[in-house]
């Protein structure tokens, strides 16, 4: 048996749970090996201390503390919404449950829609439109307010009127 | 006549107190509040909150009796109740000191050692001191600290320590040795210092 062998039966020694064979062998190795031996006697020593090491008691008022608490937990369970909570907690978390899996496959929906069919969902952008550039009017020929009451266009002609000399930005909506 | 008094076991006190009898639970609070106290206190080091724990626990054994089943001793159900609270609160307690150690330097780490007032039964006359052997029980990794914890201090058998900890006979003897060569080796380190 080397060192590292007996490392690891030293527990096995200590409390003898080892057979004639595995003990004899040990025995030889502690016999000869002085660092063994030593390594031995102080853990038989560290084990012996441990058993003896302080006992603690609890404070005296503990159990006080402890009924204090447990009539506490008593009279919460009395209260009538605990009561109630408690009796149909199942029922609530069920319900708050489906109500999470529905609000869930909602927002699921809803955004599988948006990507496979964009034209169903309003989408804007910004474009820019330079000084000088004739912003067109295409809807105003067929707004209510610029036809008489004889069907016919009265839309003013905007065609000479430029656009003055600062950039807007002006947001399109793609219909 | 002279009133017989009757030393139920652990099982059936807790039997008597599913059945509703309060008497049952104080007897079971007297039988293991110290003992419970010792184990998480080694384990924590720190009084005051391993008494919180061992009140948790004890709360816990009120409100759950109805958990316990007898295929398991009473005992080994209620360390194993005690050693998860001390396991969350020593991880609470960790993430806590390391914010102190942050915004106080880390010089100035405290090191709680229980007031005499709580009147220790023995002292010890060997080479090691308590100190020293509690600090060597604070630097073992978790698993190695509950197993020597449950052993050399609690005197659990090793198949009450396999139950606790759910694990196989096998590997709670070999990482009782290992935590055994460890404490040894760190008891050794503290001493050359």
């Amino acid at each position: 048996m080397d060192c590292y062998s007996f490392d690891k039966i030293i527990s096995d020694y200590i409390e003898s749970n080892l057979n004639l064979k595995q003990r004899q062998a040990a025995d030889e190795h502690i016999a000869k090996c002085t660092r063994c031996y030593e390594k031995l006697a102080d853990m038989v020593n560290l084990l012996d201390t441990m058993k003896s090491l302080p006992r603690y008691k609890t404070r005296l008022d503990f159990n006080d503390r402890l009924m204090a608490r447990i009539d506490r937990h008593n009279q919460q369970k009395e209260s009538p919404f605990i009561r109630v909570f408690h009796e149909y907690s199942r029922v609530i978390s069920v319900a708050a449950a489906a109500l999470l899996l529905v609000a869930t496959s909602l927002f699921i929906y809803t955004s599988v829609v948006a990507v496979n069919n964009p034209s169903s969902v309003p989408s804007a952008e910004i474009r820019s439109i330079k000084p000088g550039t004739n912003i067109p009017r295409t809807s105003a020929s067929t707004h209510p307010e610029f036809v008489n009451s004889n069907g016919e266009n009265t839309t003013p002609d905007t065609s000479n009127i430029e656009n003055p000399g600062y950039e807007h930005n002006i947001m399109m909506v793609n219909e | 006549m002279d009133k017989v008094k009757i030393k139920y076991t652990d099982e059936e006190l807790i039997a008597r107190f599913q059945q509703g009898d309060e008497r049952a639970y104080v007897e079971l609070v007297k039988r293991y509040k110290d003992r419970l106290l010792n184990f998480v206190f080694r384990y924590l080091n720190s009084y005051e909150q391993s008494e919180d724990v061992v009140q948790d626990t004890l709360m816990k054994l009120y409100t759950s009796a109805h958990m316990y089943r007898e295929i398991a001793k009473f005992s080994t159900w209620i360390f194993t109740i005690a050693a998860n609270l001390a396991k969350s609160e020593l991880r609470r307690l960790k993430r806590r000191r390391v914010i102190s150690i942050h915004s106080m330097g880390f010089n100035d780490k405290e090191y709680e050692i229980p007031s005499e007032a709580y009147n220790p039964e023995k002292e010890t006359t060997s080479s090691y001191g308590e100190k020293q052997i509690q600090q060597a029980i604070d630097t073992l990794p978790d698993q190695f600290k509950t197993v020597i914890i449950l052993r050399e201090i609690q005197q659990l058998s090793y198949e009450e320590i396999s139950q606790i900890l759910d694990i196989s006979i096998g590997t709670v003897k070999s990482r009782i040795n290992r935590s055994r060569l460890r404490l040894q080796k760190l008891l050794k380190e503290l001493k050359e210092q």
